[in-house]
């Protein structure tokens, strides 16, 4: 379960990027989070990744307070919770195999381990052909689909995934979707922040909308986007 | 580990810069070092020449000479006697000068013995030999004795001692400065590879990367330019020292550089690796607090 207790988020030039905000997100939810560029979408995800810390208030993850996470322990938190981005992050210099090997070899996994995990993780994304490709070789789908893949190797229960079809097209936003839709059927709470209508239309979950820093509207089921 | 191998390798002349610094700061380090030898030696062997004359004037009885030469030798820090007769020293003096021919016929001339007798001291440590003429400055021979020749020889040794000194402060002094720009000019590149691998950071960040995992690769970053810098330093260093340790004996009995530098060469090399390794690391480190955000 996460949890926002009235949290705020002031940046260092003085711009309110949260206000005062109360959320809780129940495990095994997908929730959309929708609003105008500058509502505070994104700054919500990186608290929970501790990127960021509150100006105020506390934000939990299973109940344990996330300002308590030492330093030390902040990657334990950052495999629990994986994330996926609009640019993907993928390392160009790597091919597929070698980009979701790489998330594992940065947890001092076995040799053993990774050849075993990484080829499975990438067949669930539908890459399974793909291993040897490098991401320039690869369309805007299939790089999403990577980076989802590298998001899910450490089996995390928590999938953030900041504007995942933004640099997309229909048809592969679409497959992106149904990806999260399926990780999101496997038990994993999703978080998606997004500026697609129809995507957030087709879903029919719950739909958070922010403006300026502040929740403005919370669907709970069947939400629509409605700015 | 490797990562921080690929760093070193894939900006290659950044690279050779900052090891070349190094290897530059290490270098006038082993130079100091030379410095050190030298000076040492150099004190060593006039220390080993020092010794304290004494001449008696020409009148003195033998008996009177030979009480004295007891004296001596009965005191704690004295390690050896010699004594030369007048007779004794006029032969040492022909011999000397056998060569030259209009010595040699003045000496024929003479009707007396000018030369005094002397008694020659060997303290155990150089620092007793004031304490040596002090005591014969007080003894009751005193009138007997024409001149004590200590005063001259404390001199070249203090004089000595104070250049090795002077040379050796100025020298820390350099190494010391120089070692600050080398740890700037590591402390720079390092965070260039930082800079540059922004992207792969925040990337390790993202997937979970333990601190050190992300961390490690900068700072055996830093380990490799201290290393090859020592390595560098030492490899320029042996060569250029074989090349100057002949000259340098020539000029200075006993210092024989190659050969210290040999025998001594485990205690060497590890001193410069170790330096060399402590400057890479602090360079990384402070780069890595500055720069490398978890």
């Amino acid at each position: 379960m996460i949890e926002f207790k009235n949290v705020s988020s002031v940046y260092g030039d003085g711009f309110i990027a949260l206000s005062a905000i109360d959320l809780t997100i129940e495990d095994g939810d997908f929730v959309s989070i929708v609003g105008p560029a500058g509502a505070g979408k994104s700054t919500l995800l990186r608290l929970l990744i501790k990127e960021l810390e509150p100006s105020d208030g506390e934000v939990l993850v299973d109940g344990v307070s996330l300002a308590n996470v030492h330093r030390a322990d902040i990657p334990l938190l950052r495999r629990k919770i994986g994330t996926v981005f609009q640019d993907f992050k993928l390392l160009a210099s790597k091919n597929a195999y070698e980009n979701v090997a790489f998330a594992l070899e940065m947890t001092g996994a076995s040799d053993d381990q990774i050849a075993e995990d990484v080829p499975k993780v990438l067949a669930i994304v539908g890459l399974a052909d793909k291993m040897t490709n490098f991401p320039h070789q690869m369309s805007g789908g299939e790089k999403q689909r990577l980076a989802i893949a590298r998001a899910l190797i450490h089996r995390p229960r928590i999938m953030l995934a900041d504007e995942p079809t933004g640099n997309l097209d229909l048809v592969n936003s679409h497959d992106v979707l149904q990806l999260l839709k399926k990780i999101h059927s496997l038990g994993t709470t999703v978080i998606m922040v997004t500026h697609n209508r129809d995507l957030v239309n087709s879903l029919e979950k719950r739909v958070i909308t922010m403006e300026k820093g502040k929740i403005v509207r919370d669907q709970k089921s069947g939400g629509k986007y409605v700015i | 580990m490797r990562s921080g191998w690929t760093n070193f390798k894939r900006n290659s002349y950044v690279s050779f810069g900052t090891t070349g610094v190094m290897a530059l700061v290490l270098f006038v380090f082993l130079g100091l070092m030379t410095l050190n030898v030298v000076a040492n030696s150099i004190t060593q062997s006039i220390e080993d020449k020092v010794d304290v004359s004494v001449y008696f004037k020409t009148t003195t009885a033998e008996e009177d000479i030979l009480k004295i030469q007891k004296d001596i030798e009965a005191l704690p820090a004295v390690s050896y006697v010699e004594y030369i007769s007048r007779e004794q020293a006029f032969e040492d003096f022909k011999a000397r000068h056998a060569g030259n021919a209009l010595i040699q016929e003045s000496l024929a001339e003479l009707d007396d013995n000018p030369l005094q007798a002397s008694v020659n001291i060997k303290a155990k440590d150089s620092s007793e030999y004031a304490g040596i003429a002090n005591y014969l400055e007080g003894t009751r021979f005193r009138a007997l004795i024409e001149k004590i020749n200590f005063y001259e020889n404390e001199q070249v040794i203090a004089r000595v001692q104070n250049i090795s000194k002077g040379l050796r402060s100025w020298g820390m002094a350099t190494t010391l400065l120089l070692s600050i720009i080398a740890v700037l000019v590591t402390f720079n590149t390092v965070r260039l590879t930082i800079y540059t691998q922004h992207q792969e950071i925040e990337i390790m960040r993202l997937v979970g990367g333990s601190n050190w995992h992300i961390r490690a690769p900068f700072l055996v970053e830093g380990v490799l330019y201290g290393l090859f810098a020592s390595l560098l330093a030492l490899a320029v260093f042996y060569p250029a020292l074989s090349f100057i340790s002949a000259d340098v004996a020539d000029k200075i009995p006993g210092a024989e550089l190659s050969k210290y530098f040999i025998i001594h060469a485990p205690q060497t090399v590890l001193t410069v690796l170790a330096i060399g390794v402590i400057l890479g690391v602090v360079s990384s480190t402070i780069a890595i607090r500055r720069f490398l955000r978890i």
